[in-house]
């Protein structure tokens, strides 16, 4: 690897440290524009996040444990369990994945130097944070979104929620997905135009392919949540009538308006998972993935599937059976390409040469769990089954094991995989057996029984429930394995907490075939010394490529040393095209971001003349931005 | 005959070993009285059958692909297929087998059964058809039912002849609820501007519990209704009952406690047919006496409990819309005696 | 595949002069980043007004009278007259991105500045228009009226935003000239009013719709 450069190349990466030289300090922090630490900032935002949900999640726990639990007050546990629920989908997961993972890995296994707007990306940090932070103010103030985290009008209307607690959703939301946005734009940009000379669409890493699937899904879908954002805050702070009924309007409208963007984002939480789980499984089990074509294919299809399929959230609200049974077909054909995907993990490992390492565990759990979840979907899209046991505990079942059993499993196996990449240290493999040991029983112990609970008849979002009713002992079960869960989480934080300090050094620490192995761990600020040229989708495991990349660096060519630069080639072919100069370290995106959560606080107080005030402090802020202008738009 | 039985227990049998334990000591014990697999009606039934042939589907899938990845383990230093070896096109056949070929074929199955021939059965009763209709009105958190177009106007209890298909007609006076009793049939949105429809059916006489499934604020877990499946003679008789308005207090402390009634803010709230209280706020209390439970179902309706509900109601349900009225213990008793009376 | 750093691979940072940046812009076998961002973006509003028109129609397919009582059916011809003037930009706009990438900065100064007077003209009038109906009925008395004066807001959020990055481009350009930088920015520029025009024939048909 780069580590042992010759003498000769030493002195180009030399320049080319110097060129890239980074900003040290908190300052350095605040105005970096660097992937990668917008990427471990993402990340440590999203793990304290997921603290956050976790002791929501453990409260509820707690006050669920037996009958007649009076740990929280009801109305404190309706903001709870609201809180928990966005807490976990738009302050954790989406940003640990696309934010955290996505920055930090897509422009290394694409061979770039960087995102394709940086400024943009340090700007979609900053507004994640910003709305974080708001949404949570509202909770430390003890007036924190209430109604659940789809948040059904008119228990979300004024009329019967007076406080500001759904203003905190509904801009909190608006103002979270401007962030989403923009990073998704940046992703498709970025995969698109600065993938390495070479790398055509075909031999993209099937991570990127997850990643671009998941970016379009979300381009597309968040337009419909910020409508129905905007209609719920026009209904309730200038007294407009979108889903009143008595004035013409509908409720179902905002249910319609939201699944339509509800359902997409379920895939987008769970493509960046599909997308850990096949640079995994290549890694340990030594082998190519099986049917890679079909995988990448099943992955944009899932994607677009994806958007057909959102009224089997509202089987029960009386639609015609024309429309529902359209819907279900939906639901079950989405099936297919999960399907596809996941015998191809399978197979891969059936055929390969499986090292059980930790990471790898943490996939094969994934594949468990996804496959229980899955099947639990299928009974669901079935009509007259989800008729009964909508909005009970079998959807929390299902949800929780789709959700934290396919797409949190992957997060935490990459955690471990690309802890020693953005490290340099490898963390304690017995220790992180055991971890996911702990994760593994705990996420079977907490959420399976809840199937059998749902189907006893106990619906969700009660703060409390009778005795005699059958739910008694399953409840005290979950309760007991969201501690062990909860025990697992910790310590696999621990791990790597205690490695970051004293885990041995070693670089690279395993044949990874994807291009973040080509480099440095933890990478230098450019990355590549010298940029890769690619020519299959392993191209870590093309021996020849590699060293004829050594060999260009000796000679000190391809540097691209006359400052931030990297080169675009063509969107299908990736045929070297343009070589751009990345604009450096910038004080406006947090400043940007700073007007934007002006213009939210002050709409939620209600001072629209102030907000209008932030607007235009915003396009000033722009207006320096574009003070020096770069290479790029952006 | 009870409809929940004779399919699951053929069933059953055919079900691993461990599946049965797990599964069926939570399903078919503990005598939950929610269980949407203690069915007495067609469509429940239906679905109950439905949901155990799906579990045993999904156990067969489940061990199928556990069983691979078990298979991959063992022959974690050997690469290549089982039997077959390192052959890639093999290895592709067989993810188009299990990825594509079986899952359509079940998923087909699935959709035929389900969505095209069950969906038939719960779908909303055809109008004409059923000899019987009960309005069912969601409040922030009680259930209003109504009969007759409301000459009997009743709460929380809803009570039906047995054998006879009722069309329940539900709809909400706030909020989005969702009207569900799990033994006789799924569950339907109450949701404002929209008049939703459910069949109720029960094959045999008893008491059913159901409960609110759409969260409806502060204390939807305590929105929960009884259903009585009675003899059409017991019924008529119920509903004779129901329709009469009510009796006049006879012992002395119930003329107080109906002088406190209709004095204090209760008649601003309840209605009481025969009477001045006409308030709409809360449930009907005209025979509010002939009622097993309270509060939807939240406590029995003991005077034990009636006057802990009267003296501090926020006490039981937190948040409810019935205020705490601050009335002396004898005020209490006086209107619990005189509600008392009211069969 | 020509190799990394090699000659006749643009550099497009060093294009400073309209020239050169418009040498840079021919060279290119591929759409620039900045393009790709700007249809990206105009993919979201696109999905945005989409979104909006959705809710419209679900709201009319659902109303028994639609407008309801009370409110007529919409004035056609003041928006319909509008609506085209707005769309002659389009082809004003056009002009200036050829020119753009010619490198004739004049020209495309020029071009950019009259289309910025009509939309200017435009929104000053239906903001009129949108005067006149808050006149007749008001966003809080029907579902109708919140819809209606919703999607007309928004688009005439667009055309201000539109003719704020007018603003930004003219003085941008007028002062640093094409760079490869502002030349993008013409052509982001250009494909935003294209869609923005294009927008403001489907909103009009969706209001008008009770009209017509
Ligand atoms: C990561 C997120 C995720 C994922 C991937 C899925 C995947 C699926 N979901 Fe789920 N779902 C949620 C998250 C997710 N869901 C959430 C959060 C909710 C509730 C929201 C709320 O109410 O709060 C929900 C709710 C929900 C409902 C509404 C239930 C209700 O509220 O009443 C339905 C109904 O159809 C459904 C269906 C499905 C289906 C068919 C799939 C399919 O995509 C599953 C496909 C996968 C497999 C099937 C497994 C692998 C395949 C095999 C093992 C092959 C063998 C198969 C056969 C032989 C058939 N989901
Ligand atoms: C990504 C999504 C996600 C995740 C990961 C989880 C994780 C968990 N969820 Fe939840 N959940 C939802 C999404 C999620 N959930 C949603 C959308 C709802 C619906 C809300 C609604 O109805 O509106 C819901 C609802 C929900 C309910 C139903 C509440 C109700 O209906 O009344 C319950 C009940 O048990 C529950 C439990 C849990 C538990 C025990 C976990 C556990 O897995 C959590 C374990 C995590 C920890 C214990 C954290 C450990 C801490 C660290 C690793 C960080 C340490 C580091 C620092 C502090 C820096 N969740
Ligand atoms: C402001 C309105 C209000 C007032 C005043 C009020 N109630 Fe109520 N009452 C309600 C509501 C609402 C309910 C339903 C509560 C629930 O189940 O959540 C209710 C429920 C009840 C019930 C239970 C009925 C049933 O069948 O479940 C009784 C009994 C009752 N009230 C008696 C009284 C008496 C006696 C008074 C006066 C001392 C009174 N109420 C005053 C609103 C009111
Ligand atoms: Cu009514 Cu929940
Ligand atoms: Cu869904």
């Amino acid at each position: 690897m780069a580590t042992m450069v010759s003498p000769q190349a030493q002195r180009y990466v030399d320049e080319l440290d110097e060129i890239w030289v980074e900003r040290s300090g908190l300052l350095g922090w605040l105005t970096t524009t660097n992937h990668k630490r917008i990427g471990i900032m993402y990340f440590f935002t999203a793990l304290a996040f997921f603290g956050a949900g976790g002791v929501e999640a453990l409260l509820i726990r707690t006050q669920l444990i037996g009958p007649n639990g009076h740990l929280l007050s009801p109305q404190a546990y309706d903001e709870v369990f609201t809180m928990h629920g966005i807490t976990m989908i738009f302050l954790f997961v989406i940003p640990m994945t696309t934010g955290a993972f996505g920055n930090y890995l897509v422009p290394l296994m694409i061979g770039a130097r960087d995102m394709a707007f940086p400024r943009l990306n340090a700007l979609s940090y900053w507004i994640y944070l910003g709305s974080g932070l708001f949404m949570y103010v509202a909770l430390v103030q003890g007036h924190a979104p209430n109604a659940g985290w789809f948040d059904y009008v008119p228990l979300a209307s004024k009329q019967f929620d007076p406080g500001n607690n759904i203003d905190f959703y509904g801009y909190g939301l608006i103002f979270n997905g401007i962030s989403s946005t923009i990073a998704s734009i940046n992703f498709i940009v970025t995969i698109f135009k600065l993938r390495a000379p070479g790398m055509s669409i075909n031999r993209m890493p099937l991570f990127c392919f997850a990643f671009l699937a998941a970016s379009f899904a979300l381009l597309f879908a968040l337009p419909s949540l910020s409508v129905a954002a905007l209609f719920l805050e026009l209904d309730r702070q200038l007294g407009f009538h979108f889903y009143d009924a008595a004035y013409g309007g509908n409720a179902l409208l905002w249910q319609n308006l939201f699944w339509i963007f509800g359902h997409p984002e379920v895939y987008i939480i769970i493509l960046p998972a599909f997308g850990i789980a096949t640079s995994i499984i290549p890694t340990f089990v030594h082998r190519r993935m099986v049917f890679f074509p079909l995988v990448a294919l099943s992955e944009i299809l899932v994607a677009f599937l994806g958007f057909g399929v959102w009224v089997h959230h509202m089987f029960t609200v009386g639609f015609a059976t024309l429309t529902t049974v359209y819907f279900a077909a939906a639901s079950l054909i989405i099936v297919i390409p999960s399907a596809i995907q996941l015998f191809a993990w399978i197979a891969t490992i059936l055929t390969g040469t499986p090292d059980f390492q930790t990471p790898l565990l943490f996939i094969v759990g994934f594949i468990v769990y996804f496959i229980i979840g899955g099947l639990s979907g299928i009974t669901v899209a079935a009509i007259p089954f989800d008729q009964q046991v909508h909005d009970s505990y079998y959807i929390v079942a299902h949800f929780h094991f789709v959700i934290f059993g396919a797409a949190v499993f992957p997060i935490l196996g990459g955690m471990y995989f690309w802890f020693p990449k953005v490290t340099g240290r490898v963390y304690h493999e017995l220790t992180g057996k055991i971890s996911f040991w702990l994760t593994f029983a705990g996420t079977f112990i907490t959420f399976f029984p809840m199937h059998i609970v749902g189907i006893l008849g106990m619906p969700r979002r009660n703060y409390t429930y009778p005795p005699g009713m059958g739910w008694t002992l399953l409840n005290f079960i979950e309760s007991i394995g969201a501690y062990i869960l909860a025990a697992g989480l910790v310590l696999i934080v621990a791990n790597l907490a205690v490695s970051y300090v004293r885990g041995p050094r070693r670089d690279p620490p395993y044949e990874g075939d994807t291009l973040e192995w080509a480099t440095t761990s933890p990478p230098p600020p450019y990355n590549f010394p010298v940029i890769p040229i690619v020519s299959s989708p392993y191209p870590m495991w093309d021996k020849d490529d590699r060293e004829r990349d050594r060999q260009r660096l000796d000679r000190g060519e391809g540097l691209l040393n006359l400052g931030h630069q990297t080169p675009a080639t063509t969107a299908q072919d990736a045929e070297l095209d343009e070589i751009l100069t990345m604009p450096p370290h910038s004080a406006w995106p947090p400043v940007t971001a700073l007007t934007l959560a002006g213009i939210f606080a002050m709409l939620v107080m209600g001072h629209y003349w102030i907000a209008v005030g932030f607007l235009a402090l915003g396009g000033l802020t722009l207006l320096g931005w574009h003070q020096h202008e770069a290479s790029a738009a952006g | 005959m009870s409809w929940s039985e004779a399919a699951p227990r053929r069933l059953r049998r055919l079900l691993p070993p461990a599946t049965i334990v797990t599964v069926s000591i939570g399903l078919t014990g503990c005598g939950s009285k929610q269980s949407i697999l203690t069915t007495r009606s067609k469509p429940a039934h239906d679905i109950a059958l439905l949901w155990w042939w799906m579990l045993a589907a999904a156990v067969v899938v489940f061990a199928g692909a556990v069983a691979l990845l078990i298979v991959a383990w063992a022959r974690r230093d050997t690469p290549g297929l089982p039997f077959f070896g390192e052959r890639e096109d093999l290895s592709q056949g067989m993810v188009l087998l299990f990825g594509v070929g079986i899952p359509f074929v079940a998923l087909v199955a699935l959709f035929g059964v389900s969505d095209v021939y069950l969906v038939g059965q719960t779908a909303p009763p055809n109008p004409r058809t059923t000899p019987m209709t009960i309005d069912v009105v969601g409040h922030q958190w009680w259930w209003e039912v109504r009969y007759d177009g409301g000459r009997v106007d009743t709460a929380n209890e809803i009570h039906i002849p047995v054998d006879t298909r009722v069309d329940v007609i539900a709809t909400t006076a706030d909020v989005i609820h969702s009207f569900w009793v799990p033994a006789l049939n799924r569950k339907i949105d109450m949701i404002p501007g929209i008049t939703n429809r459910v069949l109720l059916y029960a094959s045999a006489p008893g008491e059913y519990r159901g409960q609110c499934s759409q969260f409806c604020g502060v204390q939807h877990a305590h929105m929960s209704l009884e259903v009585f499946a009675q003899r059409p003679a017991e019924f008529r008789a119920w509903l004779a009952g129901q329709e009469r308005p009510a009796p006049a207090p006879l012992t002395a402390r119930a003329q107080a406690g109906k002088q406190l009634f209709m004095t204090d803010q209760c008649a601003s709230c309840h209605t009481i047919a025969g009477t001045p209280a006409d308030g709409t706020v809360g449930p009907n209390l005209t025979h509010v006496a002939s009622r097993t439970t309270l509060a939807a179902a939240e406590i029995r309706n003991t005077p034990q409990e009636l006057a802990a509900w009267i003296r501090d109601p926020q006490a039981i349900k937190p948040g409810d819309h019935m205020p705490d009225l601050g009335l002396s213990s004898t005020a209490v008793s006086e209107i619990v005696a005189y509600l008392e009376e009211l069969r | 595949m020509s190799e990394i750093g090699a000659e006749g691979v643009p550099r497009s940072a060093t294009a400073r002069s309209d020239a050169a940046a418009a040498r840079v812009d021919r060279g290119r076998q591929a759409q620039p980043s900045g393009w790709w961002g700007m249809v990206l973006f105009l993919c979201s509003e696109v999905t945005l007004f989409g979104t909006l028109i959705g809710s419209y129609f679900y709201l009319d397919f659902i109303a028994r009278r639609w407008p309801p009582p009370g409110i007529k059916a919409p004035e056609v011809l003041g928006p319909v007259v509008a609506t085209a003037v707005l769309v002659a930009t389009v082809p004003l706009m056009w002009l200036a991105l050829r020119a753009a990438r010619d490198g004739r900065r004049r020209t495309t100064v020029a071009w950019i500045a009259a289309a910025m007077a009509v939309q200017a003209a435009y929104l000053a009038a239906q903001v009129l228009l949108f005067g006149h109906d808050l006149r007749q009925f008001t966003p809080q008395g029907s579902a109708y009226g919140s819809i209606y004066f919703t999607l007309l807001a928004a688009h005439h959020a667009h055309v201000l935003f539109g003719l704020l990055l007018d603003g930004a481009v003219l003085w941008k350009v007028a002062r640093h000239g094409l760079t490869n930088y502002w030349l993008i920015g013409v052509r982001g520029l250009a494909l935003y009013w294209y869609v923005v025009g294009g927008l403001a024939v489907v909103v009009l048909f969706t209001v008008l719709s009770p009209a017509l």
